[in-house]
């Protein structure tokens, strides 16, 4: 095709004006994220220092040696037979974590499915959102303790109630995130797709989802905390694996360096999860960085 | 391509109580451009939408080439000043969209060419924001052009521009109108847009929106930065602004 127009000449007056690219170095990037450590570290030197010179009684809160001692018996320790039913401690680390984890995600994958979908529904139509928003705003406003008898009576103690309550904790923030988001799709694009020839049946895929993304994936990262802090409820409705579970036995025979080591757990493979939630989503939110 | 004309048939609009439209007639030539002026809030996008079929009529019809259209379609494609690209696409999948939805075995050729055309090669895998405005602006008629369409419909595309950034915008599109054979109806307040442009002119009354009159534009083919300073255009653009003022 024929260009008039010196496309060097234009190209060359253009780069003047390109927005900024955020430029954070590498290496600044890296020190900013090590600062994080820093606040952690402090408050475990807080805790060294209290419980060597006693100000907080082992009886309430063990030193972080204690702690440390428990964490490797229950991670390394050597495995002993249990009766049925009691809840196994030295070397049973794995199992509980793994048994914790997948309970978790068995949950959250369902959540997630019946949460977008359904957040598709509300936010793609007006109709289907008169219709079931009052029902979804009443049931969300149950807490999830008062969902915790009712799941017993249905699923029976044990796993059944545990992923239910799980999947309940999980299903909201990433229904809401969706039915929102894709609600507040600018009309703009909609017409833009039309008008380049999608059709209307084909617009949620070529416009609706990726445009509502980004705020779908924070919707799941809140689901993925939750489900996960919902987890241990539903372990304490009587499973027999379960870092939940194991905790529940500690507390029963005042073994407070285990509850302690249950909560270390809980907190890292949760923060742990939410990363690799991010890693696994970053090219899909990309565009929308600010 | 069939060149194809495009004619608005007594469009009358009104929002509530507003009437923006009145009874407006309006016949683009095959391959013509032609640029509606009027003052702003007059009717200008609504009339625009209604052609590109993004708002439906209370009275009249839109031809294209003697069919009535009603429905957005890939053969009107319309850019509005706010730009049209797609956020979360690069450059490369935002030209490539409209060839994609009707699945065209040659997309990539396409795409090739209009990153060529707008001298974007280098920026294929861009993200719109990464770019600069009038890169955008650029953009966003490529990715209409991809699909081909013999009718463009532009409202203001260049308004969010500045000054030097617009003139370059305007010789570029008219080296890429001057390839195509593409029927275009442009909207614009901005008389040096219109007359660099276009071929004929409409003037629009103050709202509601009424074709008070349409004069053809004398300049021939090679316009640019240089027709700015011509007697004869500024004489013209002198004569076009008394007229937009009273209108
Ligand atoms: N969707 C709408 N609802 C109500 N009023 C509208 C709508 N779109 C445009 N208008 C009104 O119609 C008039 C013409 O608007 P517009 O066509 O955008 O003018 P122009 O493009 O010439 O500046 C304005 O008064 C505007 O407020
Ligand atoms: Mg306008």
């Amino acid at each position: 095709m024929p260009v008039l127009t010196d496309l060097a000449a234009l190209a060359n007056a253009e780069r003047a004006d390109l927005p900024p690219a955020r430029v954070l170095s590498r290496g600044r990037r890296r020190w900013r994220r090590a600062l994080g450590v820093v606040v952690p570290l402090l408050l475990l030197g807080g805790w060294a220092l209290a419980s060597g010179l006693v100000w907080i009684s082992p009886g309430l809160l063990p030193a972080p040696w204690t702690v440390a001692e428990a964490g490797r018996d229950f991670f390394f320790g050597e495995r002993r037979t249990t009766l049925a039913g009691v809840v196994a401690f030295d070397g049973a680390g794995w199992g509980h974590v793994g048994a914790s984890i997948f309970r978790c995600l068995v949950s959250f994958s369902l959540a997630v499915v019946v949460g977008i979908s359904v957040g598709l529904a509300l936010g793609l139509s007006r109709w289907v959102a008169d219709f079931f928003d009052p029902v979804l705003n009443a049931l969300r406003a149950v807490p999830l303790y008062a969902w915790l008898p009712i799941s017993l009576v249905w699923f029976g103690i044990g796993e059944g109630a545990a992923r239910a309550l799980i999947f309940i904790g999980a299903l909201w923030p990433v229904l809401i995130a969706t039915a929102d988001s894709v609600a507040r799709v600018p009309r703009a694009h909609i017409e833009t797709a039309r008008m380049l020839g999608t059709p209307r049946q084909r617009l949620w895929r070529r416009v609706y989802v990726p445009s509502a993304l980004p705020e779908i994936v924070t919707g799941l990262r809140l689901s993925l905390t939750l489900a996960w802090m919902c987890v241990i409820v539903g372990e304490l409705t009587g499973t027999s694996t379960g870092v939940g579970a194991m905790m529940n036995a500690a507390r029963e025979t005042g073994r407070i360096e285990e509850i302690v080591v249950g909560m270390f757990v809980f907190a890292v493979v949760g923060y742990g999860a939410d990363l690799v939630l991010r890693m696994l989503t970053r090219r899909w939110v990309r565009w929308a960085d600010t | 391509m069939q060149l194809s004309s495009l004619r608005a048939i007594g469009i009358s609009k009104s929002f509530g109580a507003v009437a923006v439209l009145d009874r407006v007639d309006l016949a683009v030539h095959p391959g013509e451009t032609y640029a509606l002026l009027g003052p702003s809030g007059c009717g200008k996008s609504t009339l625009l939408r209604v052609m590109a079929g993004f708002e439906t009529a209370d009275e009249g019809r839109v031809e294209l080439a003697g069919r009535v259209v009603r429905r957005p379609s890939p053969e009107r494609g319309m850019v509005a000043q706010a730009g049209t690209l797609f956020p979360w696409l690069s450059l490369r999948d935002n030209l490539a969209f409209g060839p994609r939805e009707s699945g065209r075995g040659d997309t990539e050729e396409i795409v090739a060419g209009l990153l060529e055309a707008t001298g974007l090669t280098e920026f294929a895998d861009a993200l719109p924001r990464q770019l600069s405005g009038g890169m955008r602006q650029r953009a966003a008629i490529a990715q209409v052009l991809a699909n081909a369409p013999p009718v463009l419909l532009l409202d203001e595309p260049f308004g969010a521009l500045d000054a030097q950034t617009r003139l370059r915008m305007h010789e570029w599109l008219r080296s890429v109108l001057a390839a195509r054979e593409t029927t275009t109806l442009l909207v614009t307040h901005d008389v040096d847009e219109a007359l660099l442009l276009a071929d004929r002119l409409g003037l629009l009354s103050a709202r509601p929106a009424r074709l008070v009159e349409e004069i053809p534009v004398p300049f021939g083919g090679a316009r640019g930065r240089h027709t700015l300073s011509d007697p004869a255009f500024v004489r013209m653009k002198a004569q076009i602004l008394d007229r937009v003022m009273v209108a």
